[in-house]
């Protein structure tokens, strides 16, 4: 007993994350980030798809529950914070780490500008508060974003958070909210003739159709929070698969939904004429540039009996809601860059945590820092009329808020494609790990003589993503230009600093991800699950030369 | 405005569909260890519905009623503290005892204290008897209690001497559960009362 305790007061132990996310909370984590998108993608994909625009949100939804469907089984096995990043560093090594992790890191400064903006749009649209209006000016928009963003940066330096009951809130109000808005707009307004006649009449071209398809992915970037807040679910390998798989299904049901409703809904006010003084679609009304901002709120605000209700909090509760998700742009940047210090992919700078405040503030500045960059290249154009001629001139006139939008489909493409291939790469390199969910439709095969399983859905998944970043590249501008440059421009410095660290700049550090899995596991309280995995490991295992000789 | 057929069932199909998802979400498989804890709770549950806390000139069991009482408040279980008051031979078992039925008071008052602080509703009683054990045991019988809570002693003043003759009584022929708060070898709180006067029974030699 003597030796127990000496031991035990020998090796004091690392505080570890709490485990008490529940259920509902580990819904809402993800929710707070993916319910938000909708609020940004609904205008910007009417805008550019027009009549398509249900099946733009078809095409990226059919992808995106394969992408949900992948973090599903990777969350599930690999209960860890980090989320794609973690998958591709285990599964493809540390350069595809780092790319998948910049990637990444690239869609979280573009969440933290592009929600902020949307957030002001929003409230901009609260007829109660009419001097919300006057956000809607280019130079007072620019600056107040600008000044939310700051702010944001400062209450995350400072170690304030959102409450988790706070985010639990928001995210049942939100789904209670939405699923009220489509009820009575499909019961009182929904007319199918004239979906079918708008989806005819102005039905696009392919270039705007590929443009539509590679904007309504970004309505479903953000499934990732949950495997992020994995270390601290209860339960892990039991809650983290059904909530994914109640999150993908509740942001399908909405984005298409939405999207049908759109474009068959018959208002129940007069819409009014545009700048020209002719009529104009309700579809039309949502993704011109005034609207496509916050559509959802206008789209509420003519759902019959509802709406005249709903035009009063939509605002606010959506405002709250990207205000959430930009803040978790913050947050996750900051995360993401702290695991990658850690693991050597990132300068050890970015690990350093403010003495007094315990926040990785070099980590929140220097990515809130890229996210003001961003702001100034979308606000650009508005502010000075000769950027404006420029980017008409450069990049077919985008506006700021299509510009975050294009940055964000290319780097969640990116990172997205890779965990496709990260999955398959498991699925070979670590078959031991038991998998409590698995993607469907699997071909059983055997890899240097160990049984496996190929994963189809991760491959038409891949397909997918692949065409969507294709179309990314092929439809926009700047994102063609940006995106990839931002991702050269790490890996750029990756190698320098790996090669100045004396680190393996190609390869990969040596990892005993053995050691790693079952200490995951064991943290994670999946006792039963660390178990089978060491059983799958000893049985893989060649028998050693001792028990060889016994045997014969 | 005009409801169309298509439009009804998409509703009806939205709104069917969110929250069966959710329900569905929100209602996981148990776990061995859940479902062990269910067990327990339920039990639990069915043990308190009576209670009673014995005191005693030996017995005291203020700390013990406190944790009875925040089990009680939420159970919504029936509390009596009794004071059983030992009448010797000598003596009919009706006969006045003024000193000892006088300090019985103070500690049932006490003890209507603690109950009330813990915002349960408790009776109190005392119960001449010429033995505590059979005093606690007649009680529990005459009202079908569901648990005995006491406090204890040790029959010498040393932390290894045995339980009282009382207490070994009542927890091996209690008609319930037993519930009995045994001051551990290091133990401070239980070999107190509440006064903070330590318990002569219970002194510990370390």
């Amino acid at each position: 007993m003597t030796t127990a305790r000496t031991a035990a007061q020998a090796r004091p132990q690392q505080p570890t994350l709490r485990r008490a996310v529940t259920a509902w909370g580990s819904f809402s984590w993800g929710y707070s980030d993916v319910g938000a998108d909708i609020f940004v993608g609904l205008g910007l994909v009417l805008g550019a798809a027009a009549g398509a625009s249900n099946i733009a949100f078809l095409f990226a939804g059919i992808v995106y529950v394969c992408i949900g469907l992948a973090y599903t089984e990777l969350a599930a096995t690999y209960p860890v914070a980090g989320g794609g990043q973690y998958f591709v560093f285990r599964g493809l090594g540390d350069i595809f780490g780092f790319i998948a992790g910049w990637a990444v890191l690239l869609d979280f400064t573009i969440d933290i500008v592009l929600f902020a903006w949307s957030c002001i749009d929003y409230l901009s649209k609260l007829p109660v508060l009419p001097f919300l209006a006057y956000t809607s000016h280019p130079w007072t928009h620019f600056l107040v974003v600008f000044a939310l963003i700051v702010w944001l940066a400062g209450l995350n330096i400072w170690g304030v958070r959102e409450s988790s009951a706070f985010n639990e809130l928001v995210s049942a109000l939100d789904v209670v909210s939405e699923t009220a808005i489509l009820f009575f707009g499909f019961l009182f307004a929904f007319h199918p003739d004239l979906l079918v006649h708008t989806m005819t009449a102005a039905w696009p071209n392919t270039f705007n159709l590929m443009n539509g398809v590679s904007l309504a992915i970004i309505s479903f970037v953000g499934l990732e929070s949950i495997s992020q807040a994995a270390q601290e679910t209860q339960r892990p390998a039991s809650i983290i698969p059904r909530t994914s798989i109640s999150l993908i299904l509740t942001i399908l049901i909405f984005a298409l939904s939405y999207s049908n409703l759109s474009l068959g809904m018959q208002p129940w006010h007069p819409i009014p004429p545009d700048a020209h003084g002719h009529q104009q679609m309700l579809w039309h009304f949502l993704g011109n540039e005034e609207n496509n901002g916050a559509a959802v709120a206008v789209l509420a605000s003519y759902v019959p009996y509802w709406g005249a209700f709903a035009a009063l909090y939509v605002p606010v509760l959506g405002a709250i809601l990207l205000l959430i998700s930009s803040n978790s742009g913050v947050f996750g940047s900051s995360r993401i860059a702290y695991a990658m210090s850690r693991t050597q992919l990132l300068p050890s700078i970015f690990q350093r945590v403010s003495p007094t405040r315990r926040t990785p503030v070099v980590s929140i500045a220097a990515f809130c820092g890229v996210a003001v960059v961003e702001l100034i290249f979308a606000a650009l154009p508005s502010l000075s009329p000769g950027m404006h001629h420029l980017y008409a001139r450069l990049f077919r006139g985008e506006d700021g808020i299509t510009f975050l939008g294009d940055l964000y489909a290319f780097g969640a493409a990116t990172s997205y494609s890779f965990v496709f291939i990260a999955l398959i790469a498991l699925r070979f390199n670590d078959a031991q790990s038991p998998r409590r969910f698995k993607m469907p439709i699997n071909i059983p095969l055997t890899y240097r003589g160990r049984p496996a399983e190929f994963p189809v859905v991760a491959v038409i998944g891949f397909i997918g993503i692949a065409s969507i970043l294709v179309f990314t590249m092929i439809t926009h501008e700047i994102g063609r230009i940006a995106g990839p440059s931002w991702i050269i421009l790490g890996l750029v410095g990756y190698l320098v600093y790996r090669h100045r660290k004396g680190l393996p700049v190609f390869r990969s550090q040596r990892h005993d991800w053995r050691k790693a899995q079952v200490r995951i596991l064991q943290e994670a309280g999946e006792l039963e699950l660390m178990d089978e995995y060491l059983r799958n490991v000893k049985a893989a295992e060649p028998p050693s030369a001792t028990q060889r000789g016994l045997e014969r | 405005m005009t409801v169309h057929p298509a439009g009804l069932a998409i509703a009806f199909f939205i709104l069917g569909s969110v929250v069966a998802t959710i329900y569905w979400m929100l209602h996981p498989p148990a776990t061995a260890a859940d479902r062990a804890a269910t067990r327990t709770e339920e039990d639990v549950e069915a043990m308190i519905g009576s209670v009673i806390i014995v005191f005693s000139e030996e017995i005291h069991s203020e700390h013990m009623l406190a944790l009875a009482a925040r089990v009680a408040r939420r159970e919504r279980a029936e509390l009596r503290a009794i004071y059983v008051v030992e009448v010797p031979h000598t003596l009919p078992v009706d006969a006045e005892m003024e000193k000892e039925h006088r300090a019985a008071l103070d500690v049932l008052a006490t003890a209507e204290a603690i109950a009330r602080k813990n915002n349960v509703e408790i009776t109190t009683e005392v119960v001449p008897a010429r033995q505590v054990w059979q005093g606690v045991l007649d009680l529990a019988r005459r009202i079908d209690a569901h648990l005995i809570v006491l406090g204890s002693y040790r029959e010498g003043r040393y932390a290894e001497a045995p339980l009282g003759r009382n207490i070994e009584m009542i927890a091996a022929k209690a008609p319930c559960d037993v519930l009995i708060g045994v001051q551990g070898q290091s133990g401070r709180v239980l070999s107190q009362t509440p006064d903070g006067t330590a318990v002569p029974a219970q002194t510990a030699v370390r």
